[in-house]
């Protein structure tokens, strides 16, 4: 049976159950998902309130690299069954669902929320997305941090 | 020469002020000469030009990197999403 993997840049509401539904094969057992979400008050270091982000993307390289990070998953935990990685694009705000990064496997102690965490570690460090914060002091790219070697 | 597509994406964009511009190039230039290139035409460019990342054709390029014929180069800073 083909393994499911659901890769999408989207600028409709996501759908979690959905999702879900997608990766669920009747062997599976467990899933483990991430989703990150608008943050309205930041209070760490520059405590600031967001009104909210518009992401943008490069969207046929970020689609490529979206499906690399499957690609990586299922090479570093070969139980997984099911993955789906999707990033939400346009004008987000707070409490909105921004991402969701979702594995499914047969059994909870098979690496399935390992494999979670480094979908959207790697999401974060190469698929080409961007996302400017309008705040109350005005507008302002948010920078990642990441240099990805050549061909990574 | 040959003709290659430039994208900008996110503050890059905002510095040049467009999205895309098409720019004709030496054979043998490196990723290295179209950012200097690029400079030389949007001198606020300068500011970011640490910051700047190539990929051509959608794949991510080294500094020394050949630009092939007709590529398309995007430029960008790290990424943000998530």
């Amino acid at each position: 049976m083909d393994l499911p993997t659901v890769i999408s840049l989207t600028e409709s509401e996501l759908d979690l159950d959905a999702l879900l539904a997608q990766i669920t094969l009747p062997t599976t057992g467990a899933s483990a998902i991430f989703t990150g979400m608008v943050r309205g008050q930041t209070s760490s270091n520059n405590a600031h309130e967001t009104i909210y982000l518009e992401y943008e993307a490069f969207q046929p390289m970020a689609e490529t690299k979206m499906r690399q990070v499957a690609e990586e998953i299922r090479k570093k935990w070969p139980s997984i069954e099911g993955i789906a990685i999707v990033q939400r694009i346009g004008r987000l705000y707070p409490g909105t669902p921004t991402t969701l990064i979702a594995c499914t496997s047969a059994h909870r102690n098979t690496g399935v929320f390992e494999a979670t965490r480094y979908g959207i570690d790697r999401l974060k460090e190469i698929v080409p997305v961007w996302k400017k914060e309008t705040g109350l002091q005005g507008e302002e790219w948010v920078e990642g941090h990441y240099h990805p070697k050549p061909g990574e | 020469m040959h003709k290659v597509k430039i994208l900008f994406f996110a503050t890059l964009r905002d510095y040049v002020g467009l999205k895309s511009v098409e720019l004709e190039i030496p054979f043998g230039m490196t990723v290295i000469g179209v950012t200097e290139k690029l400079i030389e035409t949007y001198p606020g460019l300068d500011k970011v030009k640490d910051m700047m990342m190539a990929a051509i054709n959608r794949e991510y390029a080294a500094e020394t990197e050949v630009i092939p014929e007709g590529a398309e180069i995007a430029f960008f800073p790290p990424v943000s999403g998530g």
